[in-house]
């Protein structure tokens, strides 16, 4: 009888174990909603399509979208403006339409307001904020730039834009300060009439370019490098910050090919995705010398063969916990959103993360958030049919390796 | 942890009289789904401020389906049971999309396999063939793996508990148990870190659910005690 005992006081001990191995997986409380999620932003008018540009995270937490949405019964052929405020879970708490033209991206923080860059009908570009709070417009500033193609906030607070001047014939370059009192400019001259190609672009019915701005700041000297049409073709031009005046550029052939995102890492690596002969590649680390012209083609590139054809791409910047990552972010032939994770220090693919959808996505932005994860703005197309935002929330931890 | 306890019975068994009171047999039977929705989680956002359907089929449509075996102690009027077996429970989600000239309607069905070992308390009052119980049950069940993707939307243990009732009919060489008994979720079975990996489809998110279920089961058990003497063809004696 002793024995019997012996025994069921260890089964009860065993059971005991596992009761409370299960009662960890059956506690989840420290699994909040704002850690990771994935919201659809659904507009119930068929007639309208949503080309998501920018998103941008709250200081009181939640965050602001910014979308170009094509109206197919409006008189006016540019896109119209839609702001949405999530609250940090990603469910939306206001969403209201402006009628400025072609936003485009980026979001930025002006004070308390929540600024961007868009056109009016006569094509000038104005710096419009708004209150977060409810998504009135706060004030505007006009912008000397016609044909706003994206706009950027600098380290230094300063306003970047690429416009294009129909006039001129040129990509039209411009610092302002922040209060958006014009620094300085620069007007690079296309030397051919690309101005139906650019209005396809502004109004979402032609190929979207992948036109944009980013900062580097080597030994030499700190700069832009923007992408945008220059001498006949589309080039990554590079531009001294204090005069704006072109340095270097990396080139290829027209306007068919061309780096579609580029991140500066230290002194002169970079990391460039590009798009020639009819595929994409990574560069994940190429020495690139910023005072002189060279072809994208003698750069050396592995292939990315899953991207769809002239892929959208997004590149940044994370910290986490470990150690810094460059992330490019694309989408593949499979409906899935891409993350190469390019390890800062040791210039490798330490991790490829993907998010599949059953419909096209096209990536439109990404943020790195206050906790440490990522947001990711991309566009979707409901059934196969209406093109609205998706965000998706991912955690620091789906990017920190495991040893 | 079963085979041990059988393990031990069945040592001390011979020297007092255990299998005088243990019943072995098996059992199968059908269940229903009762779906409650702690908090929705739905992908959709309108950004008009409309709120989309989202909710699960009704009891009556959530059949499913359980095999055990049934391993019993008993005395005078308290059984001690154990029901070791496969509880398979289906159910669906409904999620609307809705747009000014068309609403979608999307129903994803769940088919959830758990390895579950229920132990029950009876009490039971002899009426010679027929012996009537009522008692509580609480259950351990593991989720079994699965190649649907919405498999991984759900943590792995659950825990339940409730109460049954039923009769043993004894037809002397086996026992028939007619069991009936409601056993309610005691916590969340969604997994939240994984509510969005619902497929590659994306097209929801896996809410906060409670899965309890009523379930009807016959059982065949064979005694091993002495039969008694009781059935009609006993009275020609």
């Amino acid at each position: 009888m002793k024995k019997v005992i012996e025994n069921i006081v260890r089964c009860c001990l065993f059971s005991m174990l596992v009761f409370l191995h299960e009662s960890c997986e059956i506690n989840q409380k420290e699994v909040m909603p704002e850690d990771g999620f994935l919201k659809i932003y659904n507009h119930p008018e068929e007639r309208l399509s949503f080309y998501p540009e920018s998103i941008i995270e709250l200081t009181g937490g939640g965050y602001l979208i910014l979308s170009a949405v094509k109206d197919e019964e409006s008189e006016i052929e540019y896109p119209t403006t839609n702001l949405v405020r999530t609250n940090s879970g990603g469910e939306v708490e206001w969403s209201n339409s402006l009628d400025w033209l072609a936003p485009s991206a980026t979001l930025f923080h002006s004070g308390n307001q929540i600024g961007f860059v868009a056109m009016n009908q006569q094509f000038e570009a104005h710096v419009i904020l708004v209150d977060p709070a409810n998504g009135e417009i706060a004030a505007t500033h006009p912008l000397v730039v016609t044909m706003p193609l994206v706009a950027k906030k600098d380290r230094q607070g300063n306003l970047v834009v690429l416009g294009y001047d129909f006039v001129t014939r040129s990509s039209w370059i411009a610092s302002y300060s922040d209060n958006f009192i014009l620094q300085r400019s620069n007007q690079l001259s296309v030397n051919t009439d690309l101005e139906y190609l650019v209005q396809r672009h502004l109004n979402k019915t032609g190929q979207d370019f992948p036109f944009f701005i980013k900062e580097y700041q080597t030994p030499d000297g700190n700069g832009y490098c923007v992408n945008c049409f220059y001498n006949y073709t589309l080039r990554g031009v590079f531009l001294d910050e204090a005069s704006l005046g072109t340095t270097g550029d990396i080139y290829s052939f027209q306007i068919e090919e061309g780096i579609s995102s580029l991140e500066h890492k230290s002194g002169s690596r970079f990391g460039i995705t590009s798009y020639y002969e009819g595929n994409n590649y990574l560069l994940p680390d190429v020495d690139i010398d910023v005072s002189v012209s060279q072809n994208i083609k003698d750069l050396p590139g592995n292939p990315l063969y899953e991207l769809t054809f002239k892929a959208a791409v997004c590149s940044g910047r994370i910290s986490t916990e470990t150690a810094e990552y460059t992330l490019f972010i694309s989408q593949t032939n499979s409906s899935s959103l891409v993350i190469y994770q390019v390890e800062q220090e040791s210039d490798s693919l330490v991790m490829t993360h993907y998010q599949s959808f059953d419909e096209r996505v096209e990536v439109a932005d990404f943020i790195q958030t206050a906790d440490g994860g990522i947001s990711i703005l991309a566009g979707i197309h409901i059934l196969g049919k209406y093109r609205r935002p998706v965000v998706v929330k991912m955690p620091e931890e789906q990017f920190i390796p495991e040893e | 942890m079963l085979s041990a306890l059988l393990f031990s019975m069945g040592a001390a068994a011979q020297r007092t009289g255990f299998l005088d009171h243990l019943r072995i047999g098996f059992g199968a039977g059908a269940n229903m789904a009762h779906i409650i929705d702690l908090e929705p989680y739905n992908i959709y956002e309108d950004l008009t401020g409309e709120t989309y359907l989202n909710s699960y089929s009704g009891f009556a449509q959530n059949i499913g389906n359980q095999y055990f075996i049934q391993i019993e102690w008993f005395n005078q009027f308290l059984v001690a049971n154990l029901k070791p077996g496969t509880y398979s429970y289906r159910f669906s989600k409904f999620n609307e999309v809705v747009f000014t000239n068309e609403t979608i309607e999307e129903e994803v069905t769940y088919l959830l396999r758990y390895l579950s070992v229920p132990l029950e308390v009876r009490y039971n009052i002899d009426l010679q063939r027929f012996r009537p119980y009522a008692g509580i049950s609480v259950s351990y069940s593991h989720l079994l793996g699965s190649n649907d993707p919405v498999n991984r939307t759900f943590i792995r243990p659950r825990f339940s508990a409730g109460l049954v009732a039923g009769t043993y009919i004894d037809l002397r060489y086996v026992i028939l148990d007619l069991n009936a008994g409601y056993l309610s979720g005691l916590h969340n079975v969604a997994s939240k870190q994984e509510r969005f990996e619902t497929g590659s489809g994306a097209t929801f998110a896996q809410d906060d659910l409670l899965l309890n279920n009523l379930q009807f089961s016959l059982s065949i058990l064979f005694s091993l005690q002495k039969q008694r003497n009781y059935s009609n063809v006993e009275c020609f004696y």
